[in-house]
């Protein structure tokens, strides 16, 4: 009897060992250098975080296994090219089979063209172009929703603050912005608004007051900015230095740290940030409490509000592993991400569609909300109207 | 004689080298850089002609390959060519626009010829990145099919029957490039580079044959970009920049200006440098830089100049 029960804990022991001995390599390609790294590096981040706290709690359990994750992350600097050459390495060199990240359109786009063909799992978080998610790609998710969902939902609320005649400041060269601004444009339209100028600005732009002076002189009723962090900071700055005194509205997704080193609270104060409902300490769910913690404790700096985009990716990928209880065959691991629940662990506030959190697209969607800054912090003050199943039919109708 | 059996020898063992080479690498990865630089050989080869055997550092190549990407992507997309029709038209397309640039371009030289060539890359990206109507601006072309039919004799999709195709287009164009060089005009070109004047005073009309370089340096571009587009399926205005111009020259200046094996060897190391440098992470950019000022300094020959004074130092030695 004795024997037995030793022989059973040296069974235990050992099988402890060795599903602790599995390890699970995930990839992440993102832009840890260069413009697009004020989203790609959290993003990296994001993903680390999930990884330490899955296999603290455990690891991924498949069938008698359990899976440790490890992450591999090569930066793709945005550029097609880059992320091309990174996401072959990882597939090819480095056996990887679940590709993360993904903050930027452009090398999303590229990785996205042939990704179909790859034993491969890419989960596609902060880029927001439409397309990446139009191609019904079925081994690709992303957690992110287009930027014209969100465009359409700010042009309501703009509408219904009463505001007519609105001039757009924004990197109208990247596409998904511009996507944003047709949508916002279309909604105040209906409400017998109108944009009364488009002006553009380069990523590495950072004096835009030849801009703001042309726009000041066509007296608005209110500025929409759109871009990215840096130079949208600067144009909160400028403006406010130019005495343009109108309602300031923007699309940034940019945390109180990142536009602090370019703008004070006070020249940030009464800007509005109307994008999905991120994460933001003064209205996030416990989760989102946890995660800005263990973010900050972790890397010694809060996290971007885009940043959990990565962080849910990870526990989804997790729930989708479990659920099609391999972490072998990729397809059933991409199938089992369309049909799963939204995780309990995530941050954000996904809307599921037929109770799923990806819908045929693979796309997920938030809601999305009316942020402000008020005294130094971005404070959420209202949802904004978010139909999501709407969406994803018109999304489904797009070639 | 001797040299040119030696030359012979070279050239037919790296070929032997290239067909032999999907065969050694056993990770796919390297297959893909490996096509990525043969496609590089190409651009470089063309830059070679206006930079290295002419004398004039064009920094518009990235700018040529994304019209010759563009437009074999648009004609198969509008018109419903076929690939290879597409492909084979992209450098005319692109040499139609180097016609309607180098004019005006040639007129001046030297460091100014470097600055209005760098504006049209800034123009060409910037059209690429805002005529959203045809290029679908940033967002970029998606889906760009592959040459030949699913169910035909090659499998396209699969990066090793790609290789063959590049290796086979990469090594024709360099014999053209060779051809164009030992040919008079190449003489001539060759020429100008040493002495524009002394070309201008005895009759020649140098600024036909300057124009001539940069419009066939063009089209190995617009080739270059043509077959890039069907191999990564996708292209977005940033990978035409001028940082990727730059990479152009800098294959050039590397591998050693002026001559054949140079841009080879330079387009494979400004291809693999930066991939193998990834273990050093955020210090990869800082040591790709380091390492290219430190040749550039130290080897202003490139890789074959200071391959040839060894090996000249090494058979003198031996005498």
């Amino acid at each position: 009897m004795r024997l037995t029960a030793i022989t059973a804990a040296f069974a235990l022991t050992a099988t402890a060992a060795f599903a602790a001995d599995k390890t699970l390599d995930i990839g992440v390609s993102d832009a840890l250098t260069g413009g697009g790294a004020v989203y790609g590096l959290p993003q990296a981040n994001a993903v680390n975080l999930a990884a330490k706290e899955i296999n603290a709690s455990g690891g991924i359990k498949v069938g008698d296994d359990t899976y440790m994750l490890k992450v591999i992350a090569y930066d793709d600097k945005a550029n097609p090219t880059e992320a091309s050459n990174a996401v072959r390495k990882l597939i090819d060199r480095d056996g990887v089979k679940y590709i993360l990240g993904f903050c930027c359109s452009g090398a999303t786009g590229a990785v996205a063209s042939f990704i179909e063909n790859e034993d491969a799992v890419m989960l596609v978080g902060n880029a927001a172009e439409r397309s990446i998610t139009t191609r019904e790609i079925p081994n690709l998710t992303r957690t992110r929703p287009p930027a014209d969902y969100t465009g359409a939902a700010a042009g309501t609320f703009v509408a219904e603050k009463g505001h007519k005649r609105v001039a757009v400041l924004g990197a109208l060269d990247v596409g998904f912005y511009a996507s944003y601004v047709d949508a916002f444009e279309k909604e105040l339209n209906k409400a017998g608004g109108e944009i009364v100028s488009r002006e553009a600005f380069g990523l590495k732009d950072r004096d835009m007051s030849p801009q703001l002076t042309k726009i000041r002189g066509q007296d608005p009723d209110a500025i929409l900015v759109v871009g990215y962090v840096e130079p949208a900071a600067f144009i909160y700055r400028q403006a406010v230095e130019l005495g343009i005194d109108v309602p300031r509205y923007g699309f940034t997704s940019g945390s109180e740290e990142q536009f602090l080193r370019v703008a004070t609270s006070e020249q940030m104060e009464g800007v509005w940030d109307l994008r999905p409902t991120e994460l933001t300490l003064l209205s996030a769910s416990e989760n989102g409490k946890a995660y800005h913690a263990n973010y900050s404790a972790e890397f010694g700096i809060a996290p971007s509000p885009s940043s959990p985009y990565a962080y849910d990716q990870t526990y989804a990928l997790k729930d989708a592993i479990e659920a099609a209880g391999t972490v072998e065959d990729t397809q059933a691991v991409a199938v089992a991400l369309r049909e799963l629940s939204v995780p309990d662990e995530v941050v954000m506030q996904y809307l599921p569609v037929d109770e799923k959190m990806f819908d045929v697209n693979g796309q997920a969607y938030t809601s999305n909300g009316a942020f402000q800054w008020q005294s130094g912090n971005w404070v959420f003050i209202q949802d904004l109207p978010s139909d999501a199943a709407a969406y994803s039919a018109f999304l489904s109708t797009i070639d | 004689m001797m040299t040119l059996n030696r030359t012979f020898i070279f050239y037919a063992v790296a070929l032997v080298g290239f067909i032999l080479l999907p065969q050694l690498i056993a990770v796919k990865y390297y297959l893909h850089l490996s096509v990525l630089a043969l496609i590089w050989v190409i651009a470089a080869q063309g830059q070679n002609l206006i930079q290295g055997y002419t004398g004039y550092v064009s920094i518009v190549q990235a700018g040529f390959m994304g019209i010759g990407a563009y437009s074999t992507a648009l004609m198969g997309i509008h018109s419903d060519m076929p690939v290879w029709l597409t492909i084979t038209l992209a450098p005319f397309v692109t040499a139609f626009f180097a016609l309607l640039t180098g004019y005006p371009s040639l007129r001046v030289k030297g460091h100014y010829f470097a600055i209005v060539t760098l504006a049209f890359n800034m123009v060409i990206f910037i059209v690429l990145m805002n005529f959203h109507e045809l290029t679908q601006g940033e967002a970029g072309i998606t889906g760009i099919p592959k040459p030949g039919a699913k169910d035909g004799l090659f499998n396209w999709r699969d990066r090793e029957t790609y290789y063959y195709f590049v290796l086979i287009i990469a090594v024709l164009m360099t014999a053209l490039a060779a051809l164009i060089v030992r040919s008079r005009i190449g003489q001539t070109l060759i020429a100008i580079r040493q002495n524009e004047d002394l070309v201008g005073a005895i009759g020649i009309a140098a600024w036909k044959y300057k124009l001539f370089a940069f419009v066939i340096s063009a089209m190995f571009g617009g080739l270059a970009g043509a077959i890039y587009a069907h191999y990564q399926s996708f292209i977005n205005p940033e990978i035409f920049g001028v940082a990727q111009s730059l990479d152009a020259i800098l294959a050039v200046i590397i591998g050693g200006s002026g001559t054949i094996a140079g841009p080879i060897i330079g387009a494979f190391f400004v291809v693999f440098l930066p991939e193998y440098l990834r273990f050093a992470d955020s210090f990869r950019l800082i040591l790709y830089g380091l390492v290219l000022v430190l040749a550039t300094i130290f080897m202003p020959r490139g890789i074959v100049g200071v391959t040839t004074d060894l090996m000249a130092k090494w058979g003198r030695g031996k005498t």
